[in-house]
């Protein structure tokens, strides 16, 4: 990222912390200022929701096309997208203690978030599990393209379907929007923020991930001739023992 | 009383994302470090 982009990205949020402290109002029927963390904590689980959606469209680009990279992306989109899903819901369970008294609550919506949560670091263990390199690229793209049907599912429709003490959406169940319109505008701008930031670190991981495939492709043909060379000690160690064998 | 309070609460929350901020950028000017001198 440009210099001049990262320090207009270091003021955007800047100025979203400062307008959801000082400028945003409190929201109603909320204890004390407990509802501005409404600007961190859901544009976490959006970024979280983005996180993962890139994986899987990136997983398809590589059932496709086949190329490494795209599976490097899905991974570092699964790896940061679970970053963001759990400080979703630590910031969740901070704001439950305040209104409802306890951490855990096993509303909807906290369920279905560890279950998003379960799900993707279970893509993390399929992908350690599984040593062959393409192997683990085309197993774990399928994993992640099944993501791409069950997130939404999670995230959007089943917290939907019964009672929920959690508060509506920002667009709620009525498909329209009552929220106080400087509220509104320091969400989105914290959302968009918290999205470029997104990108911005799945840039620098995927770019980390080539790094150490180069070091590891640029290592390879040393340690191979070192394997050799190694494997001609042995044959003429075996070949040694033979001539003693012989002469005893 | 509570504009002073969330002072400080937003002087903490921007102390916090300028250190991660600042790593962010250390990692970046590594990579490209990196990325320069050995491609």
């Amino acid at each position: 990222m440009k210099s001049a982009l990262a320090g207009c990205l270091w003021l955007w949020i800047t100025l979203v912390i400062v307008g959801a402290f000082l400028y945003a109002p409190s929201a109603e029927g909320f204890i004390g200022e407990s509802s501005r963390i409404l600007f961190f904590h859901v544009p976490m689980a959006w970024v979280s929701f983005i996180a993962f959606m890139h994986a899987g469209v990136a997983s398809i680009l590589y059932l496709s096309k086949r190329h490494p990279r795209f599976d490097n992306s899905a991974a570092a989109a699964v790896e940061i997208g679970l970053v963001f899903c759990i400080l979703a819901t630590v910031t969740g369970s901070m704001w439950a203690k305040t209104m409802w008294g306890a951490f855990w609550n096993w509303d909807p919506r906290q369920t279905t978030i560890v279950m998003t949560l379960v799900f993707y670091a279970a893509y993390l263990a399929l992908r350690g599990a599984v040593q062959d390199p393409e192997r683990r690229a085309t197993l774990s793209a399928a994993y992640a393209i099944l993501g791409l049907v069950i997130t939404p599912f999670f995230i959007f429709v089943l917290p939907r379907i019964g009672f929920t003490l959690h508060p509506d959406p920002v667009v709620n169940t009525e498909g329209t929007l009552k929220m106080e319109s400087r509220m509104f505008q320091v969400l989105i701008a914290s959302g968009l923020g918290f999205t470029v930031l997104y990108f911005w670190m799945h840039n620098l991981r995927c770019r980390v991930q080539a790094l150490q495939e180069r070091d590891e492709a640029e290592l390879e043909p040393e340690l191979g001739s070192m394997g050799s060379s190694m494997g001609n000690r042995h044959r003429s160690s075996d070949r040694s023992d033979e001539v003693v064998e012989a002469r005893s | 009383m509570l504009e002073g309070n969330l002072g400080w609460v937003v002087g903490v929350n921007v102390v916090i994302w300028t250190g991660l901020f600042a790593y962010l950028l250390y990692i970046n000017r590594r990579i490209r470090d990196t990325e320069n001198t050995d491609g």
